[in-house]
Order: C-alpha cells, then sequence, then structure tokens
C-alpha cells in the first residue's frame, strides 16, 4: 500500500507548506513509518486534509484500520483526484485485511466506476477476486466435501493448469457421482480434445458431447464441437447438419457460422460462405478466422477488392500491440550483438 | 462360382497393399555415418540457438554419379562432408576437402554459381555464412569474402535458396534469417512471459525477441554478389522469424518465385515481378496463416504436384498443437489449407521440421515426409504425449488428394525416436529407391532406406543448363507416362534448411516408357522429347 502511494507523495512534497507534512511524507515514502505517524500527527492539528489522509494511510499500512477509516472514507467520497484514489485503495485493503467482503467489493466497484484504467485499481479488484475465490472454494471442500461440484472445480482447475489427463479424471468422477448434471460430459470431452488430438481422443471426446446432448439437446456448443470432431475424422458430409443444428439451436453463435463458412468455401459455395461469414463478422467483429475466411471466399469469388479490404481489416486486428515489451525489445534489436 | 471371385478378388487387393506397405531402416551405421552431431543441451537449452538445429544436403560435388553428403553441426563440432564410396558406404572426407569450420551452422543449400560445372555449397550460420566454391571436385574453398558475403554484424541466418529470379543465367542466393540473437543480451529462461512452456522454464524466444529482414544476394558476372534486400523488397516485412526459404514458380508465369516458412509470424510469399523486384502477398495468396487466419510455427518446407493439378502445392511443418500445413495451389499461385481434406488434420503432438515429398512406392504420385522433435528437451518433466525425441510420420498419397498416415506400419525407421531437424531426399546409390538423410540434436545422423524396393517403374533426371545456369535450377518438367502427367522443378533448398538430390525423381508405376517430357529451362528455351527409356538416370542439357 505504501508503494502505491509512492508518486503521489513525491508530488505532493513540492506543495507542502507545513514542514511536518514534509517530513511526514518524506519519512512515510522511505518506510519509517513510526516518524510518519508522529509528523503527520502533528501536522493534521494544523488542518491540513493531506495530512490526515497520509496519516490514515500511515495507520492502514501499520494494521490499525479502525482508526484510519474515517478519514479515509471521506476522503474517497469527497475527493475525485489522486488522494481520494489511494484513500479508496487503503480502505479496500483495510476491508479485505479484516475479511470483510462484501464491503471491499462495494468500494471497489466504486473505485472502478471512478478510476476504470488504473492499474492499482485493476489490481486491488483482482486481489479481491481472487481472496472471494479462495475462500469459496475452500467452503465448498469444507462443507461439501463428497459434492461431485468438487470435482467438477478440481477439474476447471486442472484445467487452467494444462493438466487436462488430471482435469478429466475428475470430470469422470464428478459424472459417476451425479449422472444428470449438465455441463460434465462436456467439459470431459473438451479436456479428452486438448489432452489430444488422436483418434481415440476424438471419438471419445465426441462420445462426451453426445452425451451431454441427451442431457440438455439444445446445447449448441456440444453440437457444434461433434462437427468440429466430423470435420477433423475426415466426414465433411457430416458436418454440416450438425452445424447448420447448433445454429438452429443458437442463431447468433459466431464460431458455427465461421466454420459452416469455411464449409461452402471447400464446396465452393462462395456466395453462401461470403453470407455466413458477414453475419459472423457482424456477431465477432472482431474475429480474425472471420474476417480471413471471407477474405479467402471474396477471393475465391474473384471479388478482389473486396477481398483487400477484408484482409486490411484482417491486418488491422493482427497489429502487435505496443506491450510493455516493445520499447525493450527496439532496443535490444539496434545493438550490435558481438559474435562470439 | 461368385464367392471364389470375391475372394480372389480380396487376395488380390492384400497382395497389392502388402507389397506397397513399406519397410525404412535406418543403414547410418553401416553406412559409415556414426559422428554425433551436438546442437545445444539435450537435458536443459538455455538459448533459442540450440533449438533451430542443423540441415543436410544431398550433392554429388566431384561429378561421379553418386550423391555425397553434408551435414552441419551445432557448435562443439565441425559440420562434415561425406564422399559417397559407392558401395553403400560414406567416407568422411570433411579435413581433405577442406569443409572443417566449427560453429553454429544452420542451414545448406547447393548450386553451381560459377557456372564452372561442380556444384558449390552455401552453409549459414548464428555467425558468419560461408560460400564454398567447389574447384573441380577436389577440395572447396571458402569463398565468402571475395564474393562480397561477409556480414557486417551477426546474423540468426537459417535457410537458403540459390535462384535464378531475373533469368540472367547465374544463381542468385536468397537467405532467410530468424531474429536478433545475442548470448549475452538475449534472456534467460522464465525472465519474461515469452520464456515459459507449459508452466516450465525454458529458453525464450522467437516471441519477444527482435525480428530481423531476409537477405536477397543478386549474382554479378564477377563472381561475387550484390545484397539487393531492399532493392528486390525481400528485406520486408522484417515482422517474420524465417526459416525455410522455397524457391518455384508458383503461379505458372516462368518466373521463380519464393515462399518462406517462418515461426509464430506470417510466412510470407514473395511473388516475382520479373523486374527484379517481388511483392510479398502470402497472406491474400492465403500461403500465410492456418484456415482460421492464424500464423502457426512454420519451421520447414516442401512443395511438389502432388495432386497432378499442374500446380506446386505447398507443405509446411509446425508446432505441437498446431496442424501440419497442406496449402494446395488453386492454379495461379492461389493457394488454401486443404490439411483438414487431405487428412493431415490429426498429427498434432509433434514439432515438425524437416520435409520432402517423394515417391517411395514408385506410383506416380508424391508421398510426403516429415521428422519431428521438440524445441524444449525440458518438455519430458511433464510426462504428456509431447516428446524431445519422436517419431517420424510418413503419409501415402491416396491419388486423391487425400493421404494415409502410415507411420505405425512403415518399419522402423519412421518409429525411432529423435529430435530431428534438417532432411534431405535423394538416391545414394541410383536404382530409382530414394533414401533420406536425417539431422538429429545430439546424435548420429540417420539414413533412412527401404529394406525392399518397389515394384514400379522410376526415371532420374539430371539436367544441365547451358544459357540457363548450369545446376538447371529453376528448370520445370511435365512428364507424361502410363497415362499420368506429373510436374516438378529443379529446386535448391527447402525441406527445413536443406539440400535435396538436385536430380528430379518420378516414380512411373507400371510405364514402361516415358511417352513426352517436356521441359521448359529458366532461360526460356522450350525443350520436349518423347519416348524415353525408364529405370536409369537421363542426363539432359539444354538445346544451344
Amino acid at each position: 500500500m505504501r508503494t502505491l502511494t509512492l508518486l503521489c507523495a513525491i508530488s505532493c512534497l513540492a506543495c507542502a507548506q507545513s514542514d511536518s507534512l514534509v517530513k511526514g511524507l518524506e519519512a512515510y515514502q522511505k518506510g519509517d513509518l513510526p516518524a510518519a505517524e508522529r509528523e503527520l500527527r502533528a501536522a493534521s492539528k494544523s488542518g491540513d486534509p493531506r495530512a490526515a489522509v497520509f496519516l490514515a494511510l500511515t495507520l492502514a499500512a501499520t494494521g490499525r484500520c479502525q482508526e484510519a477509516a474515517p478519514a479515509l472514507v471521506q476522503s474517497f467520497q469527497a475527493d475525485a483526484g489522486d488522494t481520494g484514489r489511494l484513500a479508496g485503495l487503503g480502505l479496500a485493503q483495510c476491508h479485505l485485511a479484516a475479511n470483510r467482503l462484501d464491503e471491499a467489493s462495494a468500494v471497489v466497484s466504486a473505485l472502478k466506476s471512478k478510476y476504470p484504467a488504473d492499474a492499482d485499481v485493476l489490481y486491488q479488484a483482482a486481489r479481491l477476486h481472487m481472496r472471494a475465490w479462495n475462500d469459496n472454494i475452500y467452503q465448498l471442500w469444507q462443507k461439501n466435501p463428497a459434492s461431485f461440484r468438487v470435482n467438477q472445480i478440481s477439474g476447471e482447475i486442472l484445467e487452467t493448469q494444462g493438466q487436462f489427463t488430471e482435469a478429466a479424471a475428475e470430470y469422470r468422477k464428478a459424472i459417476e457421482k451425479n449422472p444428470r448434471a449438465l455441463s460434465l460430459h462436456f467439459r470431459l470431452g473438451r479436456a479428452l480434445l486438448m489432452n489430444s488430438n488422436s483418434p481415440e481422443a476424438l471419438a471419445a471426446a465426441q462420445k462426451e458431447f453426445e452425451a451431454e446432448l441427451t442431457l440438455n439437446p439444445s446445447d449448441a456448443v456440444a453440437e457444434f464441437q461433434i462437427g468440429q470432431i466430423l470435420l477433423v475424422q475426415q466426414k465433411q458430409a457430416e458436418t454440416a447438419p450438425h452445424l447448420l443444428r447448433a445454429l438452429q439451436l443458437n442463431p447468433d453463435f459466431p464460431e458455427a457460422l465461421i466454420a459452416l463458412g469455411k464449409l461452402r468455401v471447400d464446396e465452393k459455395k462462395n456466395d453462401d460462405a461470403i453470407s455466413l461469414l458477414n453475419r459472423a463478422i457482424k456477431l465477432a467483429p472482431r474475429s480474425e478466422a472471420a474476417h480471413y475466411n471471407l477474405m479467402m471466399a471474396y477471393r475465391n469469388a474473384g471479388k478482389m477488392e473486396d477481398a483487400r479490404r477484408e484482409k486490411a481489416e484482417l491486418d488491422k486486428l493482427q497489429k502487435a500491440p505496443e506491450g510493455e515489451f516493445s520499447e525493450f525489445l527496439k532496443k535490444l534489436g539496434e545493438k550490435q550483438p558481438t559474435q562470439k | 462360382m461368385r464367392a471364389a471371385a470375391i475372394l480372389t478378388g480380396l487376395a488380390l487387393l492384400w497382395q497389392d497393399h502388402a507389397a506397397k506397405t513399406p519397410d525404412f531402416r535406418d543403414v547410418a551405421v553401416p553406412a559409415g555415418l556414426t559422428q554425433a552431431f551436438p546442437n545445444g543441451g539435450m537435458v536443459t537449452k538455455e538459448y533459442i540457438i540450440e533449438t533451430t538445429g542443423s540441415g543436410v544436403a544431398f550433392i554429388d560435388y566431384d561429378n561421379d554419379g553418386l550423391l555425397d553428403a553434408f551435414i552441419g553441426s551445432g557448435d562443439g563440432a565441425p559440420s562434415r562432408l561425406y564422399h559417397n564410396e559407392g558401395n553403400g558406404k560414406f567416407r568422411d572426407v570433411s579435413a581433405a576437402m577442406g569443409v572443417t569450420r566449427n560453429g553454429w551452422a544452420q542451414g545448406t543449400c547447393a548450386g553451381d554459381y560459377d557456372n564452372d560445372g561442380f556444384t558449390d555449397l552455401f552453409v549459414t550460420y548464428w555467425g558468419q555464412n560461408i560460400l564454398y566454391k567447389n574447384e573441380g571436385g577436389k577440395r572447396f574453398r571458402d569463398v565468402t569474402k571475395e564474393a562480397g558475403l561477409v556480414q557486417d554484424r551477426v546474423r540468426y541466418n537459417t535457410g537458403c535458396a540459390f535462384l535464378d529470379y531475373d533469368h540472367d543465367g547465374r544463381l542468385d542466393l536468397a537467405v532467410a534469417n530468424y531474429l536478433k540473437f545475442s548470448f549475452e543480451e538475449t534472456p534467460k529462461p522464465g525472465a519474461n512471459p515469452y520464456c515459459w512452456y507449459l508452466q516450465i522454464p525454458v529458453n525464450c524466444g522467437p516471441r519477444g525477441l527482435p525480428f530481423d529482414r531476409n537477405i536477397l544476394y543478386h549474382a554479378n558476372p564477377d563472381g561475387t554478389f550484390t545484397d539487393v534486400s531492399e532493392k528486390s523488397g525481400i528485406g520486408a516485412p522484417d515482422r517474420s522469424y524465417c526459416l525455410t526459404v522455397l524457391a518455384a514458380d508458383y503461379d505458372g508465369d516462368g518466373w521463380t518465385d519464393i515462399f518462406v516458412a517462418c515461426d509464430q509470424t506470417p510466412s510470407l510469399l514473395f511473388m516475382n515481378q520479373k523486374d527484379g523486384t517481388f511483392a510479398e502477398e502470402a497472406v491474400l495468396r492465403g500461403a500465410a496463416f492456418d484456415d482460421n487466419g492464424k500464423a502457426m510455427s512454420g519451421m520447414g518446407a516442401t512443395s511438389a504436384d502432388y495432386n497432378h493439378s499442374g500446380w506446386l502445392s505447398i507443405f509446411r511443418t509446425n508446432f505441437s498443437d498446431e496442424r501440419e500445413t497442406l496449402y494446395r495451389n488453386r492454379g495461379q499461385g492461389e493457394f488454401e489449407d486443404a490439411t483438414l481434406t487431405s487428412g493431415m488434420a490429426h498429427n498434432t503432438k509433434f514439432v515438425g521440421w524437416g520435409c520432402g515429398f517423394f515417391d517411395f512406392d514408385l506410383d506416380g504420385w508424391k508421398d510426403l515426409l516429415l521428422v519431428n522433435g521438440h524445441v524444449f528437451p525440458e518438455i519430458e518433466r511433464k510426462k504428456i504425449d509431447i516428446h524431445f525425441k519422436d517419431r517420424r510420420i510418413l503419409y501415402r498419397n491416396l491419388r486423391n488428394g487425400r493421404f494415409e498416415d502410415i507411420s505405425l506400419q512403415a518399419g522402423p525407421a519412421i518409429q525411432e525416436k529423435h529430435s530431428s531437424r534438417g532432411v534431405a531426399i535423394g538416391d545414394i546409390d541410383n536404382d530409382g529407391q530414394l533414401e533420406v538423410l536425417v539431422n538429429n540434436q545430439g546424435e548420429a545422423p540417420s539414413l533412412i532406406k527401404q529394406s525392399a524396393g518397389p515394384q514400379g517403374n522410376w526415371v532420374l533426371l539430371q539436367l544441365t543448363g547451358s544459357k540457363s545456369n548450369r545446376s538447371a535450377i529453376g528448370a520445370r518438367v511435365r512428364l507424361t507416362a502410363g497415362g499420368m502427367t506429373q510436374y516438378d522443378e529443379v529446386r535448391s533448398g527447402g525441406g527445413f534448411i536443406s539440400q535435396s538430390d538436385l536430380r528430379l525423381h518420378f516414380g512411373l508405376g507400371e510405364a514402361k516408357r516415358i511417352d513426352k517430357l517436356e521441359i521448359l529451362w529458366p532461360s526460356g528455351v522450350k525443350d520436349e522429347r518423347t519416348g524415353l527409356e525408364v529405370n536409369r538416370v537421363l542426363t539432359l542439357k539444354e538445346p544451344q
């Protein structure tokens, strides 16, 4: 928390009038919190609101949130500037420390609406949700250890870690406990596909998606997945009905529109493909797959101007973001490496 | 009666299938190819330079009619040249022939750049490339400096190809560049998000490392080269991590184009504008991405008219969790991703490298081999079905636009596990049956040969240019025999940064003669011959 305030403290130093305030901020900056508290208490007696806020931040940083809270709340509500932002962050931190997740959530929501792109705010939001996630998982395991949900959530966690075999095993346990629960067969099928695209894995995954459809005949995504498997299995003729069914169930399903569009390109039905892919782009304007396949369909139809327009869209979407590495990389590139 | 006929039919079908199931064996040890070639760590690899490995070449450097072998090495051992002794044996002639350079050898390509009748060799490096001038088949001399090929800084040169892009009868030289790398400045494993793979800290890159540009050297009449990368358009865009150069006439206009397989970035297709410049058109021509518009990790690339369409299609190897890519040429150099429809979409656990179309069963339809091996030896810690050392993949051409994966039935040499990189294909004993030389990281190479010859007829065409470059690189051949017309081109480079036999090999099935052979020489001379014999090496010279 103290580091969050570093930049502000420095900037405040320049405009501080009180000697104690300057000393207090310097001490805060150096991490000498007892000295900071002493100086800021002295400064706050003069009525300088900045001293009161930084004193509250110092108190919060040393675990005395109860004493800090009134000043933090006041500053957060009254000040739309940086001091208010710091006060809000301090307040959220206090609620999190006291495990008051609902209160912390309210403060973080307010912070996000006031400072939607602020890195410190987004970081605090991420911490809050991580804490909430951890707490709920812990409670699930503590209170319902035999529930299929425990296996389901374990599978989901293992999936995010790339441990697809283990994830599949958890989904199987969950299915055994609750054969009629929705989404389990779907997730199992997906984990199997993530682990391998071998013929055996494709067949096993297809069975799972079919089982999901038995439980939930309106699952458009399961229909789509079956279509994709059939495509890899070279069964193009059988693919289209599944994609069409997926689109009946959910007409606004861009992936299904793209997949069907690609099939139509292969079948040289360029007009159909163009229509499907334009629909996909309306739903998912940033889909590179949609723009790429529309470009190909236009090209194959001899509509080169349209194809070039789609290529330009694709180029825009694929332009590398100016990320944090860009400058570093540029500098590295300009150096003349020496030969070993 | 009918039942008996059905049974006979079944028996015949079985015989046909059994006859065509190949049995590939590794004969490197009896051939004398026993030297291991290091390429960085085999348990961990700290830098990306350890991952890309090296190419190989089949060239007949002394014109004795037998293919010799060059094998590139990573740092720690020299690259080596082996002479084909003619009895299935190879002899190390590296020192005697002056091929002794140590360092991080990458790609290799061959061509008679000085038109003296002896095939020269170009080897790329992380560091200074080498042009080995072949002096009468007696020795190779490093002429890099006098040829004007010294580079002003250390580059990560990778694939290369000789080509005559301006039809002046001299071989020019295209060189791909991977990225900017130095041991001092490249981050260490785990240093940033680009240095992790499946939660394991691994060597960094290519993402996160700076791009470099590709190079085109124009051959001058005096034996020197001039860097024309900028003027020709080859130097741009410098936004791809490029590996294999594959030069061929993709749009059938008689001028050589250049495809470059690139890693984690769009592959490039430079279309020859016939005025000394190229236009990069891979995206619109459908040869940059997969069918979702995503850049793949392109490593190796090879070309063939696999479907007898009269157009050269492109096959590219990619990374694990990606499909290989077959870009089918629809005509005029417009490609479409035919990976799925051709039956190649299921092998997604391999990191593919060297590859080559070759007609192993001599049925007149080009089959396809690719070799594999992950870039991260550390992957073995994960105990998943992706491996640093892995088997090869062999696809049989089903003659209908599709391929059948017969890897598991094709003999031990296809199933043995190595971390393989470069591949060269050629007929080392002129028996019409093609052999495959494979560079394996940290091990001796593989020399893959069928234990028994297939049944079909064949022909090997050795073309020699007169007005065109002597190697006849870029010559286009249309061969009609037994009711089939096949098309191919004499090509330098390709595979994965390697050089295959410069002679053209055609399986002819049951055809007893070649009805018609049409050659379009790079000079523009058209040459047509009829009634040629089969099962031999035909040496054909460009008409004066």
